[in-house]
């Protein structure tokens, strides 16, 4: 209670804008993220799956698609795991 | 203490934070990267094969190895 009370308003103001600024950060950080691997997903997976572009995508192509993002973003989490966990 | 002062050494805490966070991301984006291409040679199946799995495991460990050994090479030059 004491605390709260003795709190002067700006202070918690700029606590607040010091917070919204971390969240920015933070979100801008986190979509930089998403982009870059996206575009890295985007490389690979059109490398393996679309060898020889026709007039449309066929069938065939779009289920590659869709196994190769399940398997690069499985290989990812197996990387991520045998960095962070024990060495060798 | 001054106030503001604390909540700059905070704040330049949270960015050492963040860039730390954001360097080991991009590390792991790189290596699944390179790892991919050495790894998974065929299509992409339904599920990996366990010889991809491993394979990924150590491509991971070893490019980790490399890196020190190219900071230590490096370093020997200078």
């Amino acid at each position: 209670m004491d605390s709260f009370s003795s709190s002067p308003s700006s202070g918690s103001n700029s606590q607040f804008q010091s917070e919204q600024l971390k969240n920015q950060l933070k979100a801008q950080l986190a979509q930089a993220y998403i982009e870059q691997f996206m575009e890295t997903i985007s490389t690979k997976c059109f490398d393996k799956c679309i060898t020889k572009p026709g007039s449309s995508m066929s069938g065939s192509e779009s289920s590659c698609i869709s196994r190769c993002v399940d398997r690069y973003i499985e290989a990812t989490g197996i990387i991520t795991s045998t960095l962070f966990s024990s060495p060798h | 203490m001054d106030p503001s002062q604390v909540q700059s050494a905070e704040f330049a805490q949270f960015l050492a934070q963040e860039e730390q966070r954001a360097k080991v991301g991009e590390m792991v984006i790189k290596i699944t990267n390179v790892c991919w291409d050495k790894c998974i040679t065929s299509t992409p199946g339904s599920k990996f094969s366990s010889s991809e799995s491993s394979c990924l495991s150590n491509c991971a460990r070893r490019y980790m190895d490399m890196s020190l050994l190219i900071v230590k090479r490096v370093q020997n030059m200078q």
